[in-house]
């Protein structure tokens, strides 16, 4: 009897422990979700202790000594870079510091999500990419992107930095990301030899972009090449419209809530959008298509028009299609004659990805010395050679292609980062999906104006 | 006398806490990882939280007034009523046809029962891309097709009033396997000896089928109903990979749309409250159905 007693309490505290430290496997992560701006000293074992209790090969994240670096640098070139500082540093520094760096790339258009989802779950990888924007203003109210303005100073990278990609990355004045890659506007591409050949000229005005594109359709041409499966392509066109007639501080005054989305530019722009579905200026299936599978790109190089897109598209262009990229030229958004706002406004980013830090204390210095690798000379040398134009004093790039685009953007006023990341993330899903539907026709532009303003208002009311 | 009684009282307290020392493991799994979720996500319901800070601010019940009213919501909802309708009426019938087909002929159609039960053994994400090219509007096989019979290209996925039937379409043909393979198994749960007697009394295949064996799988086809309901309900994976709720919200469905608001926009108290919304929906449904096929049963 007393056997069978014992046998029993045994096996009790056998599968009380395995509960227990089941429990215990559990309990920090919810601590680490309800308070992940904790010191790293907390955090490190919050994440941890899940790894011993159920899911052994976890991700590596809580290591103490592991520096996790997420991007979305899944495609040549940008993985080529990336990577490229983070073998130095764990080659170079790694054996004196004991970190290594690991990275984490995902593809574009899940990583928002996947990286909100770490963060939730107190799993916030230590260094990350983002766009600025609003997305970094929630990191960093949640304490999840840290304020890097000594740092900035005490490695000198204000002098190598443009200032102007140093504000894009400030909130209130204090820095929270360090700009990589690449100076990105949204321009429109074309093929210099196809538009020789049919005699096609550069638009100046809008009146002079209608005009070729009817020339275009005539010609059996399709004239923009759009993938706007996933919202923001279509976006450019909007925000540029918006911008050229209304001026850029449309956006901004809407932000701050002196303004509205609801005015005579935006409805402007989603008529502008819905008249060019009719004339056929658009691919057809325009909204099934997506850019992460180079819809948009393979239209282009099928002959296409032309295609309103970010530098970015430079480098891939370049790495994927090289004998289509020697004849690649760039032309700013077209001027609205007559109109009083500023014409020369252009919509983009000056970095393209944004490095962020969740890290603190000693951990913070050794993952912002990686990040101090992407405005090394030997960097910007490379990163340009790839076509791309680093926002670094010193970047000079003798591209055919981008003396196009720094034409545009040496002769811009200022520079708009894109809605869809300037925007705070709930406004910016609404301006996304309700474009959209101009290019289908299923909303009436006043309807779109109307619905990003309602989104606009209640984010508002909730500050 | 009594001895013996207090043995089976005292047999009966051991094998109770035997049950109960073997049920702990998977009590303590249900808890964390079911019921534990659950009431977090009830309770984050009542706050308005960004899902990655620390702090929450209370709010009461002020996401779910703006549930209640909220027309995106209510779009997504019946999105699923039309996922669930279609999917029952597509599903169970085929299902039913092919699983008959299969059980009349045996092992001589194991080939079909391979090839058939081929869709559901893809991982979703990968039906999801497959069908994304094929359907694709430049190229895709449905185009093809139609340029090959001198019509035009066709744009399902992209197009507001086809995208969500397409994906409807694509979720049948995944499901149908599941379904078929359901049946089959309770077609075998009938016995031979059944088939026999009503052969011997001179019934035809197709008598069998009709009077016999469908009657014997009604208990059957009422599980796979509650299955397919609930299923359609929460879908999500689909529609996600497919279309991620576009154009517009044309194709959002509530899983999307809590999918959406808690992960994309930030805005993980609202997200909490459509999951919360979703469960009790879900519940009643399944509820209100399980009572009225009982009824009929």
């Amino acid at each position: 009897m007393k056997k069978r007693i014992l046998a029993t309490l045994l096996t009790t505290l056998m599968v009380a422990s395995l509960a227990l430290s089941g429990c215990s496997g559990k309990q920090p992560t919810m601590d680490g979700s309800n308070a992940p701006d904790a010191a790293p000293a907390a955090e490190a074992p919050a994440a941890e202790a899940p790894a011993d209790a159920a899911e052994a090969p976890a991700p590596a994240s809580g290591d103490d000594k592991t520096i996790t670096f997420w991007n979305i640098a899944t495609d040549e070139p940008d993985h080529t870079l990336y990577i490229w500082a983070v073998d130095k540093y764990n080659a170079e520094t790694s054996p004196e510091s004991g970190y290594t760096v690991e990275m984490v790339p995902t593809v574009n258009d899940q990583y928002k999500e996947k990286l909100a989802v770490a963060m939730g779950a107190g799993q916030c990888p230590d260094m990350y990419t983002n766009w600025t924007g609003g997305s970094l203003v929630e990191y960093a109210k949640s304490g999840l992107a840290q304020d890097v303005t000594d740092l900035v100073d005490k490695y000198g990278l204000r002098d190598r930095y443009t200032e102007a990609s140093l504000a894009q990355a400030s909130i209130d004045g204090k820095i929270y990301a360090i700009p990589v890659k690449s100076n990105s506007v949204a321009s429109f591409f074309y093929d210099k030899k196809m538009w020789a050949e049919k005699g096609y000229e550069i638009p100046k005005t809008l009146d002079e972009l209608e005009a070729l594109c009817d020339k275009m359709v005539a010609d059996g041409i399709t004239p923009f090449a759009l993938a706007n499966q996933p919202q923001w392509t279509g976006s450019m066109y909007y925000m540029y419209l918006v911008a050229r007639h209304g001026g850029p501080e449309i956006i901004s005054k809407a932000y701050d809530g002196t303004g509205s989305l609801e005015n005579e530019s935006t409805i402007f722009a989603g008529e502008k959008i819905e008249e060019w579905v009719d004339k056929g200026y658009f691919p057809e299936g325009v909204n099934s298509l997506s850019p992460d599978n180079g819809d948009d790109r393979a239209l282009l190089y099928k002959g296409a028009g032309m295609m309103l897109h970010g530098s970015w598209q430079v480098s891939s262009i370049k790495s994927e299609n090289p004998d289509f990229y020697e004849n690649l030229g760039a032309f700013p958004f077209p001027e609205i004659t007559g109109s009083s706002a500023d014409q020369t406004a252009v919509v983009g980013t000056l970095g393209d990805n944004f490095i962020s830090f969740s890290c603190t204390g000693e951990k913070l210095e050794e993952a912002f010395k990686l990040a101090t690798l992407y405005s090394t000379d030997e960097f910007m040398q490379m990163d340009i050679d790839s076509g791309n134009l680093p926002p670094l004093k010193a970047a000079k790039s003798d591209e055919p292609a981008w003396q196009d685009i720094l034409a545009v953007l040496n002769s811009a006023s200022s520079v708009q980062l894109w809605w869809d990341q300037y925007l705070p993330p709930a406004v910016a899903d609404v301006h996304k999906s309700a474009t959209q539907k101009l290019f289908d026709k299923s909303e009436t532009p006043e309807n779109v104006a109307k619905e990003q303003q309602a989104a606009m208002d209640e984010w508002l009311s909730q500050q | 006398m009594n001895k013996k009684n207090s043995m089976t009282a005292k047999n009966k307290k051991d094998i109770a806490l035997c049950a109960f020392v073997f049920l702990l493991p998977v009590l303590i799994l249900l808890t964390t990882y079911l019921l534990y979720p659950i009431i977090a996500t009830f309770v984050n319901s009542f706050f308005q939280w960004n899902g990655i800070s620390a702090e929450k601010k209370f709010i009461g019940f002020a996401n779910w007034n703006k549930l209640l009213h909220d027309k995106d919501f209510w779009a997504a909802f019946f999105n699923n009523i039309k996922v669930m309708v279609l999917s029952l009426l597509v599903q169970m019938p085929i299902g039913i046809l092919l699983a008959t087909f299969l059980d009349a002929g045996g092992r001589k159609f194991n080939f079909f029962k391979v090839i058939w039960f081929l869709p559901m053994l893809m991982s979703a994400v990968a039906v999801g891309y497959l069908f994304r090219y094929a359907l694709a509007t430049n190229g895709g096989l449905i185009s093809s097709l139609s340029e090959l019979l001198g019509g035009k290209n066709v744009d399902l996925l992209g197009n507001q009033k086809t995208a969500l039937f397409a994906v409807i379409g694509v979720i049948c043909w995944q499901f149908i396997p599941f379904y078929m393979v359901y049946y089959l198994a309770g077609y075998s749960s009938i016995p031979e000896d059944v088939y026999e007697a009503a052969i011997i009394d001179g019934a035809t295949r197709s008598q069998y089928v009709t009077r016999i064996a469908l009657p014997l799988l009604v208990p059957t086809i009422r599980s796979a109903i509650i299955l397919s309901l609930i299923g359609s309900l929460k879908y999500f994976d689909l529609v996600y990979i497919m279309t991620g709720g576009g154009p517009g919200t044309s194709t959002e469905l509530m899983a999307t749309y809590m999918y959406k608001n808690s992960f994309v926009t930030f805005n993980m108290g609202y997200g909490s409250t459509i999951a919360a919304g979703m469960f009790i929906l879900i519940t009643i449904f399944a509820a209100v159905v399980m009572r009225l096929l009982r009824g009929k049963g």
